[in-house]
């Protein structure tokens, strides 16, 4: 199965933790960068021909916050130039302060089934500090338009000042507004972001401190019936995100929009991040890629083990000798040796013990060759 | 074209360290047109990267200059560098018998201090011709008369006529020449008699073999004389002679009183002892000049590869650093915690410091050193002796009837400030006072019986911090005395890391020892899992402390648009981890082996 990614890189304003590719600035772009986009997508169309695609994720940036018609337009592009499962995942991504009933009605017509609602935390106070801009009641409100779908909200851990408390009522604002999916992100400052600067200055709280927060997360998501199917990533049994279950299987997908990744036939290749630049190129009828790269050999397999590891589902070594020709045991014998007491094996299935998960690295970085 | 020997001046530097002694030489190179200001890298004569970093002169380094003095007559100077650290002191006496005088160069904003003292006396007692220079006059603090005033009452020198100079600015360079022409002696020495050349350095070059720096005193020598050295019995066929100009250059002969190297298709250093008096095979001398005392190594440590696979680069690395440096010694040793590596001999801490440098630039080897030690001997209970410098082989203590330490004569020269927190060092460090001379108003010497195993932890790093850097130190090797030691070992995870273990003193034990595991606990980082370190003495834990396991470790997000980024991200990890050794579970980075070193403090 595959999955196509769409990137809106528009904002109202932006966050103070945010490096995605956002320009605030260059809304008045957005007809010529969506006209553009869609011309992409029928060349991603025409390059990805004879294969089918299972997921759509329209991602940012905010696409909520441009008209419906622009992320419908998109749809409609895609469902031309694609060929698409018979029941496709295609997800939102929504922030709380953009979306409207209009809106939401355009975006069940056109087919949408998944919204990504970005909540971080339930506190206003942060929320404003983040220079976020919506408030807690805003998701409440977003969510109550979104009644009866499939939702799935993001909150952030390591904030300033954040307690174990704070985590848990933001779950349980979540849990009110009707989710069965929670990602619970731990906070990366970013050199160049704002709270860069907060990170520097020691007001954020320590790993260990973020490490306890994300315990509590965890136990209080699984007391609520969510589980971890990834490392930062829980739902109810069957509401897993179809679209990222495929990154971490090592799936291919296609992307389209500024600052779009692809993985498709053994390459990886990634679109500029910058708006003109992307925009010059699609015009000429050039995919805007700045980078692409074939993974083989150890590289392939390192991925397939890193990213497989980071699920509860974990790897399996039958798939593993599908994917590269050779026993999963016996190439890493001795890497499986040494960690061991972090793995649970059973059968042809191997995955990081869930005690361990949040200390993952070690033990990824074993099979790094 | 010979030279005629009483054109001949062959002298020295000698200094405080930062005096100005390589910018003094640098700028005589300059004036003598040995190198146009065009082409003049910052102080040349420090060649190693490394010499240039630190700021220091390790290896000797001589140079030939041609001067046309102001009485209308050339003259060639050999001028042979020094190294200015106590621990290569023996090397500045090795140059100095080359000499027949030694500039002192006198920082005029210090005035004396006390590696200028130090060397000064090493020149006199060498039977130099001193010739006081004072340096930096340039500056807005600087004192030329009273530093003038200093050598006179100091050292008994009279400094009246001392060219007052900046070495940086180039300032009275040419008066300095000029007083090297009238006041330092030319060689005496007899160019028929038979060749009489001292060694005074060698290093090994590749296609030439050893070559050799050389002070002939009498004779001469040229390519294709027949040669051969009082250490051995073996026969060379001189293949190149030649002068330091300053990079080497061939010349027709050397004569008496001469300074120049010598090759002779010799593969063994061995063969050409630094020292030694290389003479005529057919028309040999009588006796040989006064030899060198023999450098002896007083400071051992384990080098291990980093990288297990690396041994024979490691091996290579260090014979070839062992062909110019005698006072190096190495032997084949292995630790159950680094696997196979060498245990080094070495002169003092910065040699060790030096010679690991060199081996990580120069060879481009990781490398992990263990915490130095000396040289014990154990008496067993069973009558026979042994000589222990590596903690490992201690036999166990209920074998031991008791053992020796070496202990040192040590002199300490400082401004009669610092002698109360001096003293109280020396008693800390174990030390027996023996006296003290006021040499004058400013200057006393402390006499103490130090063992050495005390000096090799941070003895000069206290000794500056307790006095501001005034205080100079010097020692001699007395002898072995008994002592009460123990073995202290270290225990990573229920597990004694060999390569952690030292010996020393029974009530220095417990404290070292927590000090020790401090210092681990701050080094080893964070891991999977909880990681106990213990102190132990003879089964008995002394001390404990614990590294937490770490609680996050995690790529927080990895989608699409992560993948390669997060790589990345991992690589470096991962390179970070290259630098660590796994002892046992437990993955210890490579500087925590010798950072127990460092545990020593003004506590």
């Amino acid at each position: 199965m595959s999955g196509i990614y769409i990137h809106i890189p528009f904002c109202k304003s932006k966050c103070t933790y945010c490096d995605f590719a956002s320009y605030p600035k260059e809304v008045s772009k957005k007809e010529a960068y969506f006209a553009c986009l869609y011309r992409e997508i029928e060349g991603r169309g025409i390059q990805c021909r004879g294969k089918t695609f299972d997921t759509v994720y329209i991602g940012g940036g905010t696409p909520s916050f441009v008209p419906a018609k622009f992320i419908t337009g998109a749809l409609k592009q895609i469902r031309k130039c694609f060929t698409l499962s018979e029941n496709p995942e295609i997800t939102v991504e929504i922030n709380p302060g953009t979306l409207d009933r209009e809106k939401a009605e355009a975006y069940f017509d056109a087919g949408i089934n998944r919204f990504s609602i970005g909540l971080q935390t339930g506190y206003d106070e942060q929320l404003k500090r983040l220079n976020r801009i919506h408030t807690a009641k805003d998701f409440l409100l977003c969510c109550n338009l979104l009644k009866g779908r499939n939702i799935s909200a993001d909150i952030l851990i390591g904030l300033a000042d954040q307690t174990a408390e704070q985590v848990k009522k933001t779950i349980d604002l979540a849990l009110a507004g009707g989710v069965s999916h929670i990602s619970v992100y731990a906070l990366t400052p970013e050199p160049g972001t704002p709270i860069y600067t907060d990170y520097l200055n020691g007001a954020l709280p320590s790993d260990d401190e973020t490490a306890d927060l994300y315990d509590a997360a965890a136990n209080y998501l699984k007391e609520k019936g969510f589980y971890r199917y990834e490392v930062s990533n829980f739902a109810k049994k069957g509401f897993e995100s179809r679209h990222n279950l495929n990154y971490w299987r090592r799936g291919e997908y296609i992307g389209a929009g500024v600052s779009a990744s692809s993985f498709m036939d053994g390459r990886r290749f990634t679109n500029t991040y910058n708006i003109d630049e992307y925009m010059n190129a699609v015009i000429v009828n050039k995919f805007p890629e700045i980078s692409s790269e074939k993974i083989e050999g150890d590289d392939a397999e390192f991925e397939f083990i890193m990213l497989g590891l980071r699920t509860f589902e974990g790897i399996s070594a039958k798939k593993f000798s599908e994917l590269f020709g050779h026993d999963f045991f016996e190439k890493y014998k001795s890497q499986i040796a040494k960690k061991s007491a972090f793995l649970d094996i059973n059968g042809d299935n191997v995955r990081i013990k869930d005690k361990y998960l949040y200390v993952q690295n070690d033990i990824i970085l074993e099979f790094m060759r | 074209m010979a030279i005629n020997r009483k054109n001949i001046r062959n002298f020295c530097i000698v200094a405080h360290i930062d005096h100005g002694k390589s910018t003094l030489a640098d700028r005589l190179m300059e004036k003598t047109g040995q190198v146009s200001e065009r082409d003049m890298e910052d102080q040349l004569l420090d060649s190693m990267d490394l010499e240039r970093e630190r700021g220091i002169t390790i290896k000797l380094t001589p140079v030939r200059m041609f001067y046309k003095a102001k009485d209308g007559e050339e003259y060639v100077f050999n001028l042979i560098d020094t190294p200015g650290h106590v621990d290569f002191s023996y090397e500045v006496s090795r140059s100095l018998r080359a000499c027949e005088g030694a500039i002192l160069i006198v920082d005029a904003t210090q005035g004396v201090q006390a590696q200028t003292l130090a060397n000064a006396y090493l020149a006199i007692d060498n039977d130099l011709e001193i010739l006081p220079v004072i340096n930096k006059i340039d500056l807005a603090s600087a004192r030329p008369d009273e530093t003038a005033e200093e050598i006179e009452n100091i050292l008994g020198v009279d400094a009246s006529d001392a060219p007052r100079i900046s070495a940086k600015s180039g300032l009275n360079i040419e008066e300095v020449l000029e007083s090297v022409v009238k006041k330092i002696p030319a060689p005496r020495g007899d160019e028929t008699a038979p060749l009489k050349a001292l060694i005074f350095d060698s290093f090994y070059d590749n296609f030439k073999g050893v070559i050799c720096f050389v002070r002939l005193m009498d004779g001469t020598v040229r390519v294709g004389d027949e040669i051969t050295a009082f250490m051995t019995t073996k026969r060379f066929t001189v293949t190149e002679v030649g002068v330091f100009s300053p990079k080497m250059t061939p010349v027709h002969q050397l004569s008496a009183g001469e300074v120049g190297y010598i090759a002779a298709s010799v593969k063994s250093i061995e063969d050409t002892a630094v020292g030694d008096t290389i003479t005529s095979a057919d028309n040999p001398a009588k006796e040989p000049l006064p030899g060198y005392k023999k450098a002896l190594p007083m400071v051992f440590s384990g080098v291990f590869p980093l990288d297990g696979s690396k041994y024979g680069d490691l091996k290579d690395a260090l014979l070839k650093l062992k062909l110019n440096d005698a006072a190096l010694s190495i032997e084949p040793d292995n630790s159950v915690a680094l696997g196979f590596g060498f245990r080094c001999g070495f002169l003092g801490l910065l040699h060790m410091d030096v010679i690991q440098e060199r081996i990580e630039r120069e060879f481009d080897l990781d490398i992990i050193t263990t915490a130095p030690s000396v040289s014990y001997k154990v008496y067993k209970t069973d009558g026979t002796e042994l000589m222990v410098e590596n903690p490992t082989h201690l036999p166990p203590m209920t074998e031991i009837a008791y053992m020796e330490e070496p202990v040192i004569d040590a002199n300490i020269f400082t401004p009669p400030e610092y002698v109360g927190p001096i003293m109280e060092l020396c008693q800390y460090k174990r030390g027996v006072y023996k006296n003290m001379t006021y040499l004058d108003k400013t200057r006393v010497e402390l006499r103490y019986v130090l063992p050495l195993n005390e000096i090799i932890y941070d003895f000069f790093d206290s000794l500056k911090s307790r006095t501001k850097g005034y205080a100079s130190f010097d020692y001699e090797i007395k002898g072995y005395e008994k002592s009460d030691l123990v073995k202290l070992d270290m225990l990573l995870n229920g597990e004694i890391c060999d390569a952690l273990s030292i010996i020393v003193h029974k009530d220095k034990a417990y404290e070292r020892g927590r000090q020790i595991a401090e210092k681990l606990k701050e080094v080893i980082p964070r891991q999977m899992f909880e990681i106990p370190i213990q102190a132990a003495v003879g089964g008995k834990i002394i001390a404990r402390e614990t590294v937490k396991a770490y609680r996050k470790d995690v790529l927080a997000k990895c989608y699409g648009g992560d993948v390669t980024r997060k790589k990345k991200l991992l690589e470096k990890q991962k390179e970070g981890k290259k630098k660590m050794r796994s002892i046992g579970t437990v993955e210890i980075p490579s500087e925590a082996f010798i950072s127990i070193l460092k545990t020593d403090s003004d506590k």
